[in-house]
């Protein structure tokens, strides 16, 4: 419908059609998340499936691979109508599935997981040496290395995801849907996943690749399908736009991609890591010996895959994480042994990174949120009574002032979407004049547009002299932030660079390389 | 798949509106499982070879029919909202307090003892008893607490184990340091002048600790939504980890919402005491700690429907005895119908089924939550 001719110029544009989804529309009671999708894929084809978190990319997949069914529109495989009721009709359509989170059993080896569902049999009895087999010729076939005999346990997040589309190539995928494939590997890996990609496209397989990051797919993608709001507003050639171009279409307005930073006198220490040591949850040690400071007026990044220990260490920051040894100073006092209210009496604001469980109430109004640390404190209370309406009426301004829709104090914080609720948790935390904030993975699952609101009020605190120690998965934002980059790996700090450092550099560091290189 | 909602008209209209939505939601569900029950009740009794109708009428009749009639309701009501109130306070922290018996019984010995040892001072006993219960309550009440806090114990194992203990601890004490000088088991029995008055209008048997229950009714409504530490135990139940972020100690508060469902299980038993029987029987009256947990589920752990679904719970067994008068249905019926409309209440999706979507939609989050409310 809303396709528009930037497409006929591809290369591939006489490739026949393999897959078109057509005037596809899928309703959850009020909300429209596909309004009248019409999207083609060619053989042979990359095509970048963009648009923010909430715009309807993953319902339209589901619906591809039998998990909704639509209200309206068409299916056609190879210009053949398609009923897919559900996963096994999608599966023996040849449409293969990527998903963000895996879906492998770590316990099994990396052959019994690819054949797992559709086993080879000899007899009454698995196969598993045939298994064996016919993961050794895929890996040979498509040039996608794995050792068919390692525990998948042991393999690093980017061999899973190899694993992964193994398993889908194995039952004979032609089209292959990756969801979200890069948010958990490195800039090696990510590179390494797109040579993967071309290579499959090249042998005749067609691609959709699902992203909310819009500079990946200009160096893959052939074609990109824009969404928005559940709307298709555009299929765009990728050799012929740009990351603002995309943007623009994205979000529906100019959005500034990197936030302009000032510089910024940089004071005294005013959060200080000394030789801290914390365990997970499991009792295993996540950070181990990690020291640095935050000064004023700076902004000091943690870099580093999931799991390296940033959890841990920012809730040991915050005081919900008990430190085993070591010690943590806020503007030069040990608060080692305080408890979370203390330190943000103290003037410790935590924007946690599990923003649904940790940061909000979802049951509670935003009022209630936003008074949730000082619920106890005047003007919110005197003697043991609380006073909602001063709690509603002070809401009521901080949501104006962070931009949160709806600005409805009343609203149930569960009834936002993740921007709106993290614009909320930072009204919260930043609206009490903090002197450290600690911002783990403040931008995660938001959308572009509350992503520069965001970027733009932590640089805003950074200027008042305020001392940030931002937690971030995502490179681009740990660099275009940062004053100094620590790359965490295995729970110690991998080293420290400049926000100038390259992708490489980062990289690296980020898969434990770095001490190797140095040494 | 846009989450946002946005609201329409002025904020005052739309909060009106929200509330309106949040009261329908949270009516239209017990209503629909009553109405249901009923309808199913009506099949049973068809099967006895009874008339429906006549049955519910007799029913009706016999719980409203007369300020006699609504006084024995309200009898029955009274101590229902007490432990009802026990299981929602504890409910909102998110922890099952099955424990409403052992505490009732608790209350109801302390009464009973305080009862006859301050009767001299008359009337003037009255609030000292009262709050001798709230004591022992509380503190039998943290007891499961404390466990739960500090070494893990799963609060409705250990609720139901003290039940035991409280009610057998209780019945120790009537039979023996506290027992009357007689032939029947029981404590002596507080002075006329000692005892809660009846509150007169002909409603009969009604006595004040029918306003003693709403005013405690009244009292966890303002605990919870106007104190902080209302505050802490919503925020706990709804989410322990965003309340263990924010610095809300999680033991503290487990300790404190049980003990507070304690105190008022308790005081449920010590105002049956002082106000229906003016001492402690051994047996003495059975299951109004269990009913509690019925009560709470059907008023949505709400202080006031709490004080509804008590009143359902009350009026449903003063009526079948006037019922059973009045026809051959027996007065099991009543009991029948609340398991019936305590288990439509429970299975959530079941009704969900019966009555569609579209009053799913009205009822919203209510429907979701299923307990929770």
């Amino acid at each position: 419908m809303a396709e528009s001719e930037a497409g006929t110029g591809v290369a591939g544009a006489t490739a026949p059609v393999v897959l078109e989804m057509r005037g596809v529309t899928k309703r959850f009671g009020e909300v429209t998340a596909n309004d009248h999708i019409s999207i083609e894929l060619r053989r042979g084809e990359i095509h970048g499936l963009l648009g923010e978190n909430g715009a309807g990319k993953s319902t339209l997949m589901k619906i591809l691979y039998g998990l909704y069914s639509p209200d309206e529109g068409e299916v056609f495989v190879d210009g053949e109508r398609a009923e897919i009721r559900d996963p096994k009709d999608a599966v023996s359509r040849g449409i293969g599935m990527v998903h963000q989170h895996f879906t492998l059993i770590p316990r099994l080896t990396v052959a019994e997981n690819i054949v797992l569902g559709a086993e080879p049999r000899k007899g009454f009895s698995l196969d598993l040496d045939g298994a064996v087999r016919a993961t050794e010729e895929l890996s040979e076939r498509y040039g996608l290395h794995v050792d068919p005999r390692a525990r998948v346990a042991n393999l690093s997040v980017g061999v899973q995801q190899r694993v992964e589309i193994l398993k889908a190539l194995y039952r004979e995928a032609r089209i292959l849907v990756l969801d979200e494939p890069t948010a958990v590997l490195t800039p090696q890996e990510t590179e390494d996943l797109f040579g993967t990609l071309k290579e499959l496209v090249g042998d005749g397989l067609s691609i959709i690749l699902i992203t909310h990051k819009l500079g990946e797919l200009i160096g893959v993608g052939d074609r990109i399908t824009i969404i928005r709001d559940g709307k298709v507003v555009g299929t765009v050639d990728a050799s012929s736009t740009d990351e603002g171009a995309l943007a623009r279409l994205m979000v529906g307005r100019d959005v500034l991609l990197r936030v302009e930073k000032t510089d910024v006198k940089v004071g005294e220490p005013r959060l200080a890591a000394e030789n801290l040591v914390v365990h997970a949850n499991t009792g295993v040690t996540a950070v181990d010996g990690v020291s640095f400071e935050v000064r004023g007026g700076e902004i000091l990044g943690i870099a580093g895959l999931d799991g390296n220990g940033q959890t841990e260490l920012a809730e040991a920051l915050a005081g919900v994480r008990r430190v085993e040894s070591g010690h943590v100073r806020l503007d030069g006092e040990d608060v080692t042994s305080w408890g979370a209210d203390a330190r943000q009496q103290r003037g410790l604001a935590y924007v946690p990174e599990d923003r649904g469980s940790k940061g909000l109430v979802q049951d509670f109004s935003l009022y209630e949120n936003n008074a949730l640390k000082t619920y106890d404190e005047r003007p919110f209370s005197r003697f043991g009574w609380i006073f909602p309406k001063v709690m509603r009426r002070r809401a009521a301004e901080n949501l104006r002032a962070y931009d949160v829709r709806p600005a409805d104090p009343d609203a149930r914080a569960g009834s936002l979407s993740g921007g709106n609720q993290q614009k909320a948790i930072l009204a919260r935390e930043l609206s009490g004049d903090p002197g450290v904030i600690i911002a783990a993975q403040p931008t995660r699952g938001v959308d572009v547009g509350a992503i520069e609101f965001i970027h733009r009020r932590l640089l805003e605190q950074r200027s008042e002299s305020k001392a940030i120690l931002l937690i971030s998965l995502e490179l681009e934002e740990i660099r275009s932030l940062s004053d100094r980059i620590l790359v965490m790996y295995a729970g110690r700090i991998a080293g420290e660079l400049g926000p100038d450092a390259t992708d490489e550099e980062i990289g690296l560091l980020m898969a434990g390389r770095g001490a190797e290189k140095s040494a | 798949m846009s989450e946002e909602r946005q609201e329409q008209g002025t904020p005052l209209q739309s909060r009106l509106l929200q509330i309106g939505i949040g009261i329908g939601g949270a009516l239209v569900f017990p209503i629909i499982a009553i109405l249901l029950s009923f309808v199913i009740g009506a099949v049973i009794v068809l099967i006895t070879g009874n008339n429906p109708l006549a049955a519910y009428l007799a029913l009706i009749e016999g719980a409203f029919g007369s300020a006699e009639d609504f006084g024995r309701t309200l009898v029955y009501t009274t101590p229902l909202i007490f432990t009802g109130l026990a299981v929602a306070v504890a409910f909102r922290a998110g922890l099952f307090n099955i424990g409403g018996e052992g505490q009732l019984y608790i209350g109801a010995i302390t009464a009973a003892w305080l009862g006859v040892s301050l009767g001299g001072l008359g009337l003037v006993a009255i609030p000292l008893a009262l709050a001798g219960c709230l004591v022992t309550g509380f503190m039998w009440g943290s007891i499961p607490g404390f466990l739960k806090a500090y070494f893990g114990a799963h609060e409705v194992i250990t609720t139901i184990m003290l039940n035991f203990i409280g009610i057998n601890l209780a019945y120790y004490l009537a039979q023996h340091p506290l027992r009357q000088s007689g032939p029947i088991p029981g404590t002596e029995s507080i002075p006329y002048g000692a005892r809660l008055p009846l509150l007169g209008l002909s409603l009969g048997r009604a006595n004040f600790g029918i306003l003693i229950a709403l005013l405690a009714a009244l009292v966890l409504y303002l605990l919870l939504w106007r104190t902080g530490l209302g505050f802490r135990i919503r925020a706990v139940g709804l989410s322990p980890g965003a309340a263990e972020y924010a610095g809300m100690g999680i033991g503290t508060n487990t300790v404190l919402a049980l003990a507070i469902g304690g105190s008022f299980a308790a005081l449920g038993g010590g105002v049956e005491v002082m106000g229906v029987y003016g001492n402690m029987d051994v047996p003495f009256v059975a299951n109004l700690g269990f009913n509690g947990i019925g009560v709470a589920l059907l008023g949505r752990n709400h202080p006031a429907g709490v004080v509804l679904g008590a009143l359902l719970f009350g009026g449903l067994t003063s009526g079948a005895q006037e019922m059973q008068f009045a026809t051959d249905v027996p007065l099991q019926l009543a009991s029948v119908l609340l398991a019936v409309i305590l288990l439509l209440v429970t299975a959530t999706k079941l009704v969900e089924f019966i009555i569609g979507k579209r009053a799913r939609a009205l009822a919203g989050v209510h429907l979701e939550k299923g307990l929770g409310g």
